[in-house]
Parts: structure tokens; C-alpha cells; sequence
């Protein structure tokens, strides 16, 4: 790399985190520390009935048992589970506001700093928003027309009050509390999330989204996601994420699960921008989540895609189980990390049914002093005849101290099923840079032209609200080294 | 039999147990037995294997009668008969072959490329009964053949042999390894290239189903050299081909390949790894594999650029043919890659044979067996034309005829 980048890259070198300023907002918090009477407040804070208590509790006792996956290319220290608030709610939320008018304003405002006015976009763009506020579910917009529908989008607190049913049969069946221990924590204190139904044969008119915000200090977030796509609908989802600048590590451990019966598909798109931590590796979100979709019925679908740009440390595998026969699952990812940000993500497609068909398009950005890793398991079982399974995974190393790591696992227990896998590792190609600069552009320019090249494949496949934030995102992450 | 107890009780045939660091060494190495759960999930060493036949084994060992044997039939060309891993010495002006001596084994111990995870690599360490050592002098071009018999049954052999090439030497080696009998060989090469030299190493395996054999090098290679491996696996037993390449200095190369043809119950686990330490370096890592049966096999291949390690060019490649619904495969290309200016690639694949491949052979008349036969040859067909050594070639091509006749 010729001198001139380097000093870009160097001149750079402070990233400007725009989401960074914190809501002065009276809360509500239980002590710190984790143990049962934490998730009984919790529990009692939501009004929640007997069974989904004793549910947390049974979560519980597996936590305990439990020790963290360790597997991960990622380095941080002990988590301390004793010293984060585990609820955590803007003043005066026993009781959910019935319609905007209600929230306090400050709310409102933190929302349109973030860039969503729920006023104009309930307008404009058609897009049905829940916004998670630390713990709390603060509105759900556009929740009449979706009822008209059938479409059930609210809360998951409200969901378990009023669809005591749905929550019964699904939540748990595709991540099982005890399946590892944060999963087991997530169920153990999970304070809010959405909660999506669509009834047979609908079509989702809207894009449905949340955008999830850590304002308070020492909190945890621990959302949870439950998506069920009843035989032959569609949805799609979009979900946002950003926090406050601050000098601690927070954790975020969310759970997210995805269910597409016969015939249903469900597109399932992440902007995660949770603040990064600064240049010097200070603060930042330890992001720990656990998504997971079942494609249950035939000729199901599911697609994730994600565009990774913030959090000190993403430890995220969106994956696929493919049951029924001829489902399909899909992962396109962008995990740019920049400073000190670790990110050990990737996905795993699990092919258990006939004719499934799975893809994967991973490309991973490494900047300044940090680590990228994708790791992904693909693995065809015995009765998967004729699965496909593609992947594609590209990293882009910047600068000669990060780090840019495939590891993927391909376990084929099926002479019918064909699987290909490549990867490629490499810099910016100088003779790409040379032809932008020699056309007029800055170095600057140039450089974020080529890595928005090189992430087309995946942000072509955003919905389009979220495919022109993302390519925003992109340049904004690269600003802190090569603009 | 537990392995500290195998130990004690062994101690007197095992090489070096007088040696006092040696036995602080390997005293760490039982505390790392007795403290060791053996997870399988977690340790790729240990994937498809079954424990019991490699950990809770019963320890014999025999010096043969039979002596081995070197010639020197032609100019600059040996052939050496080893017998349960001991060799003769042997010294001429080109080469020299002693025995295995204490330093060639402490200078193992300190060495960090293989893992410590890696049990088969300790075992060998602990139970050490036999090996040798072959020193190539400078600007000589040698080629040797090594043919390794085991005398008895139920031999357990823990052999180390360590090859050196000095500076401008080049060396061929070739290595058979063809039992009949029920034992287990554990052999770890250890082989250092020094300043532009170069090996080609051949490894061809083909022993009977009730011979286990676990064969681990580790290459160091210093500036301007070149290490080729091939690894033929004909084996109807259990083959464990574990290498391991370390490139230190600048405009080194290191190749390792390996084909291998498994059927019935028989299983393989392969791993190949590259250590990229200095600049200028390139490496290549390919295995292919035919599974038929229930066969069952691993492949880890590994690519790890240092820092400093600019303008590498690491590429590996993985393919797998499963020719029978009940046979399994397992590959992870692992890239880890610390510096910016390089080309590193992986790809992998594994399916059956290409049906359309098939269907065309077969609208040309041929019979469905003729026309799979012909497939694999062509799938292996560029790993077996690069053999330049005409009796080699002729060797595997007999071998590959023996395989493709149990296809069906």
C-alpha cells in the first residue's frame, strides 16, 4: 500500500459515531445482579402470567450450569453478570401509551435524533415500526391496519398477555433455553422484543421493523424476537440497533426466532450499529446474539441478511434449519469492523429435508486493529438427497494490522447433496484505486467506492428503506480509516 | 491399560528414559493424559476415532532379527529396508544415517508449531521406541527409497525420524508403507530444509484393515526452498495423515497434497497446515478423496499468515466424491490471515459424481460401472500425471485399477 493511503488511513483514524448521545430520561431499574428476585421483578414488572414465570425460572437453573461457549476468535474479559442492570425502563411504562400523543416527548425526540420520526414515517414510507427503548416496547405504529389483516405486531410482553397460545407452542422450539448459556440467559430475563403473527396465505403489505436503543448505563439488553409465518405468507422484517457513547462494555444478548410454515417465506434484513467503542478499544456493545430460523413446512423460505458496522464484539450466527422438503435458506452478510471491534460471525445451514437448498454470500471488511472472522457451518444430514449448498465468502484487509479469518465447517452425509465453497482474501487492488483516481476521485472516494463494490452482492438484497441507511453506514464505518 | 501405567511398566524399551529433562517433559505430557477429558466435539485430532484403540492399547515391542538393509545400487540413489522403524548407520560422502539421537528428540520438545492438543504427536513423544535420522550434505542430489516392514503382530511402534537437507541439496524421497499385520505404527518426520534446497516427498500407504497407521511431519523450510509432499492413501486400515509446514524465510514454497480412497468401514482423517512467517512465500494445500461404502473422512486444512508475511499467496482446495449414501464427509478450510498484502483462497467441494457427466458416457454406450470408473480416474487424473517417476507412477496406477475394481 502506497504511502498516500496510509496517510488517509491515518488521518481518519477517529470514528465519528453519530448516535452516541444519551436521552436524560428518568428510569426505573431493579438492584443490580442476577438472581431469581431480579427475574421476579422482571416478571411482575410485565404482569406476567404464572407459566412464563416459572419458564424464566427453569432457564434459570440451566444458566447456572451453563459456562460461556469459548470456541469464538474473540477476546474480552470475564463478563461480570452481577454488575449489570438486567430492566430497565423510562418512568411512568406500567402502562403502555395508547397512541403516540402519550410518549414523552423526550422519547420522540431521541427517535427523530436517530432518524426515525415515527410521525412522517408512518406517512411516508408505509413502514409499520416497533421501537424498543432499553427494556420497553415504546409504540408499535401502524398496529390498526396490520389487525385488519389479521397480522398480529406487538410486543412480546403484550403477546404473552394476549396470545398465551402462539407463545406456548413456539417460543423455545427453535432455540431451546438450554441450548448454550446465553441463550439460557436471553430466556431468563428477557424483557421485550416483538412478537409477529401472519395468518394463513397473507402477504405482509408492509415492511414490519423495530429499532432497538441502550440509553441507560450498566444496562443489559435482552430482547426477544418471535416470528411466525403461518402456511403460504410472507414478511418481511427489518431491524435497526444503536446506543450511547460510553467508556463500559454493555452487553446485549438477544435471541431472535424465526418459524415459516408450508409454503411461507420470511426475509429477515439487520442493520446493527451498536456503538463500537472509540479508537483506543474503550467501551463499545458486546453483542451476543442468538438468531435462528426453522424452515418447518415445505417449500418454505427463509432469508437473513445483515449488515454488521458497530458493537466491540458481534458474536452472531443467523441460521437456518432446513426441515421441510424443498425449503430454501439464504445468509448475506457484511461485517466491516473497524479500531478494535472483534466480530466472529457467519451462520450455519442445517439440511434435513429433501431438494433444500441453501446459500450463503459473506463479505467481511477489516480496518485498523481489528478482527474479523467468519465462521459457518454447513452440514447435509442422511436424508437430505439432492440439498445445494453455495458459499461465497470475500474479506478486504485495509491496512496491515487487522486481521481477516474464514473458518467454515462442511460436513456432507449425503451422496446426492452437492455442496461448493470458496473464499478469497485480499487488499484493495491498486490497479482499481489507480483507474478511480485517474477518473477524478479522491483516495477517500475511491476507497469507498471499491468496498461499496465489494458489498453490492449483499446490500442489493437490504428492502429499500434500509439499502440507502446501509450504504450510508458503509462510508461512515470506513470514515474512521479511509473515508 | 491406562497410559501412565503403560509408561512405567514399558519404560526400559522406550528410548531416552534416562535422560532427566526428557523425563520432566514427559511428565508433563501424562499430566496432560490424566487431565484431559478427550472431547471429541472440540478437538478435530480426535474426530471419527475411536478412543479405545489408541489410548487404552497395550504397549509391545520387538527388535527384529531381521536387519535392515541400505544399498547404494546406483549412483546417488538408495534404497533402505527399515524393520520395525530401526535403521542401520550408515555414512558415505553424500549422506549419513545414524540412529535417533537425545538432542533430535530435545529439540522437538521445544518446538511450538504442533499443537499441544494433538495426543497422537505426545503419544509418539512418550513411547519413542525406534527411528532414525538422514542427513543430506551439501550440494548433493540424492534420491531414497524407504520401504518400512513390521516383523509381528501386534507391535505398537512409536517412531521419529528426522531428515535434514543441507544447503543446495535436493532430495527424493519415496516411502512405502505396505503391513499385513495387526500393529500400529505412530511416526512423526521431522524435516528441515536449509537454504535453497529442495524435497519431494512421496508417501504411499497402502496397508492391510487391521494395520493402523498415524503419520505426522513437520517441514521447516528456509529461504529459497521448496517442500513437496504427495500422499497416496490406498489404505484398507486407519490413516491419520496430519502435516504440518512451517515457511520461515522469504521465497519459500511448500506444497502438500494427498489423495486418498477409502472404502467398507474404513475411516481417514487428514490435516494439512501452513505457517506463514516470513515474505515472499507461497503454498498450496489439495486433497482429494473417494469415499465408497461406509467410509467416513476428515479434512482440515489450515492457512495462517504471519504479520510480517507479506506478498503471500496461499491457496487451498478440497474435493470429495461420495459414492455410496452411507459414506460421510468432513472438511473445514480454515484461512487465518494477519497481514494485507496477499492472495489467499480456499475452495471446497463434495457431491457425487456429475450425473450429466454420466449420461453422456453412457449415450456413448457405456455401461454405468465403465463410465463411473472412468469419472474418478479423470477427478484424480492431474494429481497422478504429475508424478515424474515412470515405476512410481505405474506403482499407483495398479493400485488405483485394485479400487476401482471393488466400485460398483
Amino acid at each position: 500500500m502506497n504511502s498516500d493511503t496510509l496517510n488517509t488511513l491515518n488521518s481518519y483514524s477517529i470514528n465519528k459515531y453519530k448516535y452516541g448521545f444519551v436521552t436524560e430520561i428518568d428510569d426505573e431499574k431493579p438492584k443490580k445482579g442476577l438472581n431469581e428476585d431480579t427475574i421476579k421483578f422482571i416478571s411482575l414488572k410485565k404482569n406476567e402470567p404464572e407459566w412464563m414465570l416459572d419458564w424464566r425460572l427453569k432457564a434459570y437453573s440451566k444458566w447456572k450450569k451453563m459456562k460461556e461457549p469459548k470456541w469464538a476468535n474473540l477476546s474480552f474479559p470475564e463478563i461480570d453478570y452481577q454488575d449489570i442492570y438486567y430492566y430497565s425502563a423510562p418512568k411512568g411504562f406500567e402502562k403502555k401509551p395508547k397512541d403516540l400523543s402519550e410518549v414523552d416527548p423526550k422519547l420522540i425526540e431521541t427517535y427523530n435524533k436517530l432518524g426515525i420520526p415515527l410521525e412522517e414515517q408512518k406517512v411516508l414510507a408505509g413502514v409499520a415500526v416497533d421501537v424498543v427503548f432499553d427494556s420497553v416496547s415504546v409504540a408499535t405504529t401502524y398496529k390498526g391496519e396490520l389487525e385488519k389483516l389479521g397480522i398480529i405486531f406487538c410486543s412480546i410482553g403484550e403477546a404473552i398477555q394476549k396470545h398465551p397460545d402462539l407463545i406456548k407452542k413456539y417460543l423455545g422450539s427453535v432455540i431451546p433455553p438450554g441450548d448454550h448459556s446465553f441463550s439460557a440467559l436471553n430466556s431468563a430475563v428477557f424483557t421485550d422484543g416483538s412478537f409477529v403473527y401472519i395468518p394463513e396465505g397473507v402477504k405482509c403489505p408492509m415492511e414490519l421493523s423495530t429499532y432497538f436503543r441502550i440509553n441507560a448505563e450498566n444496562t443489559g439488553q435482552f430482547e426477544r424476537t418471535l416470528i411466525i409465518a403461518d402456511k403460504g405468507s410472507y414478511v418481511s422484517y427489518l431491524e435497526g440497533c444503536t446506543a450511547p457513547k460510553r467508556d463500559d462494555n454493555q452487553l446485549h444478548a438477544a435471541n431472535v426466532e424465526l418459524i415459516a410454515l408450508e409454503g411461507a417465506e420470511i426475509k429477515y434484513s439487520t442493520v446493527q450499529n451498536w456503538y463500537p467503542g472509540d479508537e483506543d478499544g474503550r467501551g463499545g456493545i458486546y453483542n451476543f446474539v442468538t438468531k435462528r430460523g426453522l424452515c418447518a413446512g415445505k417449500n418454505s423460505k427463509i432469508s437473513w441478511t445483515q449488515v454488521e458496522t458497530g458493537s466491540a464484539i458481534t458474536w452472531k450466527y443467523p441460521s437456518c434449519i432446513l426441515k421441510g422438503d424443498n425449503s430454501i435458506g439464504e445468509f448475506y452478510s457484511v461485517a466491516i469492523t473497524n479500531n478494535f471491534q472483534q466480530a466472529d460471525t457467519g451462520t450455519k445451514m442445517t439440511h434435513i429435508g429433501k431438494n433444500t437448498k441453501s446459500k450463503i454470500i459473506s463479505k467481511g471488511i477489516s480496518l485498523g486493529k481489528s478482527q474479523n472472522t467468519y465462521r459457518g457451518e454447513v452440514s447435509f444430514l442422511r436424508k437430505a438427497d439432492k440439498a445445494r449448498n453455495y458459499t461465497q465468502c470475500d474479506s478486504l484487509l485495509v491496512g496491515n494490522q487487522c486481521g481477516a479469518h474464514t473458518v467454515p465447517y462442511i460436513d456432507s452425509k449425503n451422496n446426492t447433496a452437492v455442496i461448493e465453497h470458496e473464499a478469497s482474501t485480499s487488499k484493495i487492488n491498486e490497479d482499481q484505486l489507480y483507474y478511480c483516481r485517474q477518473r477524478g476521485l479522491s483516495h477517500e472516494e475511491a476507497v469507498s467506492l471499491i468496498v461499496n463494490g465489494f458489498c453490492k452482492q449483499v446490500l442489493q438484497e437490504l428492502p429499500m428503506e434500509f439499502a440507502v441507511e446501509a450504504q450510508k453506514l458503509v462510508s461512515i464505518s470506513l470514515e474512521g480509516s479511509v473515508g | 491399560m491406562n497410559i501412565q501405567d503403560n509408561y512405567q511398566k514399558n519404560k526400559k524399551n522406550i528410548f531416552f528414559s534416562e535422560n532427566k529433562d526428557i523425563q520432566t517433559y514427559r511428565e508433563k505430557l501424562i499430566n496432560i493424559f490424566e487431565n484431559d477429558r478427550f472431547d471429541k466435539k472440540n478437538n478435530e485430532s480426535l474426530k471419527n476415532i475411536n478412543l479405545k484403540n489408541f489410548f487404552d492399547f497395550k504397549y509391545k515391542y520387538l527388535i527384529s532379527e531381521e536387519t535392515s538393509v541400505i544399498n547404494n545400487n546406483q549412483e546417488n540413489s538408495y534404497s533402505i529396508v527399515s524393520v520395525n522403524g530401526q535403521c542401520l548407520s550408515y555414512k558415505d560422502d553424500k549422506i549419513e544415517i545414524t540412529k535417533i539421537l537425545d538432542e533430535d528428540y530435545i529439540d522437538f520438545s521445544k518446538n511450538d508449531i504442533i499443537e499441544n492438543n494433538d495426543h497422537f504427536v505426545n503419544l509418539n513423544s512418550l513411547f519413542l521406541n525406534s527411528g532414525f535420522k538422514i542427513l543430506i550434505k551439501k550440494n548433493n542430489n540424492i534420491k531414497i527409497k524407504i520401504s518400512n516392514i513390521i516383523t509381528d503382530d501386534d507391535l505398537t511402534i512409536f517412531q521419529k525420524n528426522n531428515y535434514i537437507c543441507e544447503e543446495g541439496s535436493s532430495l527424493n524421497l519415496i516411502e512405502e508403507y505396505e503391513n499385513k499385520n495387526n500393529s500400529t505404527s505412530n511416526i512423526l518426520n521431522v524435516i528441515k530444509l536449509e537454504k535453497n534446497s529442495q524435497l519431494n516427498h512421496f508417501l504411499i500407504q497402502d496397508n492391510s484393515s487391521n494395520h493402523n497407521l498415524i503419520i505426522t511431519t513437520h517441514s521447516s523450510v528456509k529461504k529459497d526452498s521448496t517442500y513437496t509432499q504427495k500422499v497416496y492413501n490406498f489404505s484398507e486400515g486407519y490413516v491419520r495423515n496430519f502435516h504440518y509446514s512451517e515457511l520461515k524465510e522469504a521465497n519459500s514454497e511448500a506444497d502438500l497434497q494427498g489423495i486418498f480412497f477409502l472404502k467398507d468401514n474404513n475411516t481417514s482423517n487428514n490435516k494439512t497446515y501452513v505457517k506463514h512467517l516470513a515474505e515472499d512465500c507461497k503454498s498450496n494445500q489439495v486433497y482429494k478423496g473417494i469415499l465408497n461404502d461406509r467410509s467416513k473422512a476428515t479434512y482440515f486444512s489450515n492457512t495462517h499468515v504471519d504479520q510480517v508475511a507479506q506478498k503471500t499467496e496461499g491457496y487451498q482446495l478440497s474435493k470429495g466424491i461420495l459414492l455410496s449414501d452411507n459414506a460421510s464427509y468432513f472438511s473445514k478450510p480454515e484461512l487465518k490471515i494477519y497481514a494485507d498484502d496477499v492472495k489467499c483462497s480456499h475452495g471446497s467441494t463434495i457431491g457425487p459424481i456429475d450425473e450429466n457427466a454420466i449420461f453422456y458416457l453412457r449415450s456413448r454406450g457405456m455401461s454405468k460401472i465403465a463410465a463411473t470408473k472412468i469419472l474418478i480416474s479423470s477427478f484424480i487424473n492431474e494429481e497422478l500425471s504429475s508424478i515424474d517417476n515412470e515405476q512410481m507412477s505405474e506403482i499407483i496406477q495398479k493400485k488405483l485399477v485394485r479400487y476401482l475394481s471393488k466400485v460398483k
